[in-house]
């Protein structure tokens, strides 16, 4: 029927476009999201992703901060495979949440790219706020 | 200890005020209220609404003679068949409109028809007028009659 | 009391199971006892459910810290009010809130309809009570427990989150869970309609008038949000795109689709199927919404701990409820089927579905981009993600012609609307749009989005007025009636309509705060007391800050919040050409028992632009708390964020047009016609002065 017809255009019209957009939008912004290990694993094989901008989820080293030449510096680790670690510069300012305090564990999300002298050059650092986490028993145990 | 006491308390009372019901007989109703609307009433008060909708736009200037006309008749046509859906409900005893109005749905029937009852809120008006007194809604959702009025209001 | 708390929901789990098998079997055998059974049980759970709550709070406000949830979001020196907020703060007790929410609008439902829509009830208290019993089974037996026992106690807590530690704690978190559980009920009538076979007019408007509530409740959470945000996370923004956010949007898009798409059911019987559809999946985002928080299954600064075994029942929890709608609808086709077509496509009825198909289009945009990670993993074993760059490439221009659609909505007419017409009608909105966007574009304005939005937004602005401008001139000259009265008398009439129109009024002004957004000013500089910075603003005019030095309290000195360690303020001079205002301080803020310093903003808000300073970095906090004067230099962020403040005005409409739209009216009421009127007249046939 004619009218239907229309309609069924219209919607597949619609459609269309929503997916183009969809399928651009990612295809442009998409990051990979890494954690540490496979982020090292990757660029040990393929050099040219050292260009390539990334998503990385790691643990704070505790300790590992040091300040200068108007940088953040600090180390991050693989929270599973704790012998892998890489340090990150950032020259933003570093989120409340940040803390490289031994008694505290703090997760950030970094974004940016692993340069090939083996720093990650961070362009957004994002902690998690901490107590979203329950405290564990031995935590509070301790005090 | 006085816990204990508190809980046992509280599930026995829980216990009580569920199944009390059940044990005595008492009901909650299981069937349409008297005063709720039927399916044909809930339809005739949506066509009724179409039609002050219908008058609002062409008032609006959101409509043409042509196309408002046209309107007017197909859901006064609705309209009446709502209404006589809802009569034949009254008498055999579905609807919930008591039988005292159904002098009030013939009324409104023959109204429509000559155009001087609200469409909208169901009232009476004189036979000149243009507007509801009561609700202000546009006269005249008439079916294949004379409109009483002109375009009314705006010049949009 | 916390020991009757706890035990309280173990009684309450199998009185919700009694409750649902009450309710369905005496939906199956009519059985009126059986059902008043039901309904008891419904406030039988409600209350136990207070006890519940109740006691958790006890816990907090005695400083129980043998309970794990007690001790690991409160301490001795919380505030009171954060402790009783700790009911919410954490995964656990907000499970109980949630639950807490859904029973409150239980029994509303069941209070306010017994005397109304007997033929559904049965089945919308089992399906209540079916759900009411998964939150519960959740509650007992997944390790959220909020009544779980450390096995010691310890000598204190681990303390509130310092970012947590605000009002706006107190207040988003219920509104969210407000509209979120009360999406429940509406769910409930659309699972009654399908079983009990009536899919006519009347569960329509009991399933409208709900779902307008939730979505009421959800707008202003979501909101309350944004503003909580912008005021407390110190980087001007209000809207990230993170996971948690998307989730809250989803169901209120559905919803806002069925708002509209129910009125085509109601005038014209179509669309049944799309309408069942769309309940039960608004239902379903909500529980979504919740699972996204609680599992941790997508990475967001808002999500709780990722635990797998409440991330699987819930996951089955969804396919279930899914799976129920799908069976149910399809054994109902034939009971659904449409008993009109569109006539034309110069309609409101073709404006609506289009509408609906941008809003549905969102939707999927949203939830395929924040499942991307997912996706991805799953498909091709590397986890992707993509982030706001991707939601605004994508959403910006669904918006857009969206709020253009807000615009030709109000000026075609149902079922066919007369070409000459429109042409006549859009001329001087489209003119004062294309005149706004012209205007902008002469003066140097060359950001395409701005271009774009303030252009649409006048051209719909203008549509609005013309309309509440006409309705109020008709009815003033036949009423008689003086302007004002005429407009109060117009939008009471008919709530539905004007109510909607004052929403999308707020939604314009809404988009017309975002676009200002391409024109904030962000200056970064580092200042020791006395110096100063000069921000220019979009507007033209220049701020001047001054920067005349920090002071501190300490632990001992503040009064204002026990559990502050210190609170480093510095204080600015501000000046607007050269008029001098009031001061601004942003402040650096320890807690006791955090180790994290949070930053407070200093904001001025006027209603075209906010200036906004953060006090980004002090370089030795330690010594500056001392009043060191050599640590006293610092580094400030200053921005100036033109019509952001339009946000909030917009949000505060939307909610108003909502609650026009949800005030009940006279609907059934007899209109009784003064004794002046004609003899002919007697009792007037219901039909309801206005229409909702």
């Amino acid at each position: 029927m004619p009218k239907n017809g229309r309609f069924l255009v219209g919607l597949v019209g619609v459609a269309a476009v929503v997916t183009y957009l969809i399928w651009t939008g990612v295809s442009q912004t998409m990051q990979y999201y890494m954690t540490p290990s496979e982020l090292v694993a990757k660029v040990s094989v393929d050099p040219s992703f050292h260009e390539v901008g990334v998503k990385v989820g790691g643990r704070i080293v505790s300790g590992s901060y040091r300040k200068g030449g108007g940088l953040h510096g600090f180390t991050v680790e693989d929270p599973e495979q704790l012998s892998v670690t890489f340090p990150v510069e950032y020259r933003g300012d570093l989120p409340d949440t940040f803390s490289d305090r031994p008694e505290m564990i703090v997760d950030a999300v970094l974004e940016g790219r692993f340069r090939a002298d083996g720093v990650f050059d961070a362009t957004t650092v994002l902690t998690k706020c901490g107590s979203r986490y329950e405290a564990s028993p031995e935590a509070l145990r301790a005090g | 200890m006085s816990v204990v006491v508190g809980a046992v308390l509280l599930v026995v009372a829980v216990i009580l005020f569920i199944l009390q019901p059940m044990l005595s007989g008492r009901r909650a109703s299981l069937h349409r209220e008297m005063d709720e609307p039927t399916e044909a009433e809930s339809r005739r008060r949506i066509t009724l609404l179409a039609l002050r909708d219908v008058e609002y736009d062409h008032a609006t200037g959101k409509l043409d003679e042509a196309d408002y006309h046209a309107l007017r008749k197909e859901l006064a046509v609705e309209a009446l068949a709502a209404l006589e859906r809802v009569d034949f409900e009254t008498a055999a005893g579905l609807g919930s409109a008591p039988p005292e109005l159904e002098n009030e749905i013939a009324r409104l029937r023959s109204g429509l028809r000559s155009g001087s009852t609200c469409a909208s809120c169901g009232s009476g008006n004189d036979g000149a007028s243009r507007f509801c007194a009561y609700c202000g809604a546009s006269l005249g959702a008439a079916v294949g009659g004379p409109s009483p009025q002109g375009s009314p209001s705006d010049p949009a | 009391m916390n020991l009757l708390g706890e035990l309280a929901l173990w009684i309450a789990l199998p009185v919700a199971l009694l409750g649902a098998v009450l309710g369905f079997v005496a939906g199956r055998h009519q059985r009126g006892d059986l059902q008043l059974g039901a309904e008891r049980s419904v406030y039988a759970v409600f209350g136990l459910t207070i006890l519940a709550s109740a006691g958790i709070i006890s816990n907090f406000l005695n400083d129980r810290f043998e309970y794990l949830y007690t001790a690991s979001y409160s301490n001795r020196e919380l505030l009171t009010w954060y402790k009783v907020a700790g009911l919410w703060s954490g995964q656990r007790g907000s499970l109980l809130f949630w639950l807490l929410f859904l029973m409150l609008f239980a029994s509303i439902c069941v209070w306010t309809n017994q005397r109304k829509n007997r033929e559904f009830m049965p089945y919308v208290v089992g399906v209540l009570c079916t759900i009411a019993s998964f939150f519960l089974i959740v509650l007992l037996f997944a390790d959220v427990n909020p009544y779980e026992r450390l096995g010691f106690t310890p000598a204190n807590g681990q303390g509130l989150n310092p970012q947590l530690q605000s009002y706006w704690m107190t207040i988003h978190p219920p509104m969210l869970y407000l509209g979120f559980t009360s999406f429940t009920v509406p769910f409930a009538f659309a699972i009654a309609a399908l079983v009990s076979g009536r899919l006519d007019l009347r569960w329509i408007n009991v399933t409208r008038r709900w779902i307008l509530l939730s979505w009421f409740f959800l707008a202003i959470g979501i909101i309350l949000g944004m503003r909580w945000a912008y005021e407390e996370l110190g980087w001007g923004g209000y809207w990230f795109w993170d996971p948690v956010e998307n989730a809250s949007l989803l169901p209120w898009l559905s919803a806002t689709a069925f708002l509209h798409s129910i009125q085509i059911q109601e005038s014209r019987g179509m669309l049944k199927v799309w309408n069942m559809f769309l309940v039960i999946l608004t239902f379903l985002l909500t529980i979504f919404a919740t699972f996204l928080t609680r599992s941790g299954l997508i990475e967001s600064v808002h999500s709780f701990a990722q635990e797998l075994k409440i991330a699987y029942i819930f996951l089955a929890f969804l396919f279930a409820i899914a799976g129920t709608g799908v069976v149910l609808v399809l054994w109902r086709l034939p009971k659904l089927k449409s008993e009109n077509q569109i006539e034309s496509f110069l309609s409101r009825e073709s404006a609506f579905l289009f509408n609906n198909l941008l809003l549905l289009s969102v939707l999927f945009a949203v939830l395929w981009g924040t499942l991307f990670p997912l996706i991805s993993e799953g498909l091709t074993g590397e986890k992707i993600s993509v982030g706001p760059p991707f939601f605004n490439r994508v959403n910006i221009p669904i918006g857009l012609i969206l709020l253009t659609l807000t615009g030709i909505g109000p000026v075609i007419a149902w079922r066919r609307a007369s070409k000459q017409n429109i042409k006549k009608n859009f001329t001087v909105p489209v003119g004062v749009g294309l005149a706004v966007a012209g205007g902008l574009f002469a003066i140097g304005v060359r950001h395409g989005f701005a271009l774009a939005t303030f252009g649409i937004s006048s051209f719909v602005m203008t549509v609005i007025v013309i309309e509440f401008f006409k309705g109020t001139r008709a009815r003033a000259r036949i009423e008689n009636e003086n302007w004002a009265v005429a407009l109060t008398h117009l939008i009471a009439r008919n709530r539905r309509r004007w109510g909607g129109y004052i929403v999308h009024s707020g939604v314009v002004i809404f988009f017309a705060g975002i676009a200002g957004s391409s024109f904030d000013v962000n200056i970064r500089q580092t200042l020791a007391p006395g110096e100063s910075a000069m921000i220019p603003s979009p507007l033209g005019h220049e701020y001047k800050l001054t920067y005349e030095g920090m002071s501190t309290t300490s632990a001992t000195a503040s009064n204002s919040n026990d559990n502050l360690a210190f609170q480093l303020v510095a204080l600015l001079r501000v000046e607007k050409n050269g008029k001098v205002l009031r001061n601004l301080t942003t402040e650096k803020r320890g807690y006791i028992a955090q180790n994290q310093p949070t930053t407070e903003v200093g904001i001025r808000s006027s209603f075209l632009e906010d200036l906004y300073v953060i006090l980004s970095d002090v370089p030795d906090i330690r010594r500056a708390i001392m009043n060191e004067p050599d640590a006293q230099t610092a580094t400030f962020t200053f921005m100036v964020n033109p019509l952001v403040g339009w946000i909030w005005y917009g949000g505060m409409i939307v909610a108003i047009g909502g609650l026009i739209g949800l005030w009940p009216s006279g609907a059934g009421a007899l209109v009784r016609a003064p004794a002046v009127a004609s003899a002919r007249i007697s009792k007037p046939v219901p039909v309801g002065a206005a229409d909702c």
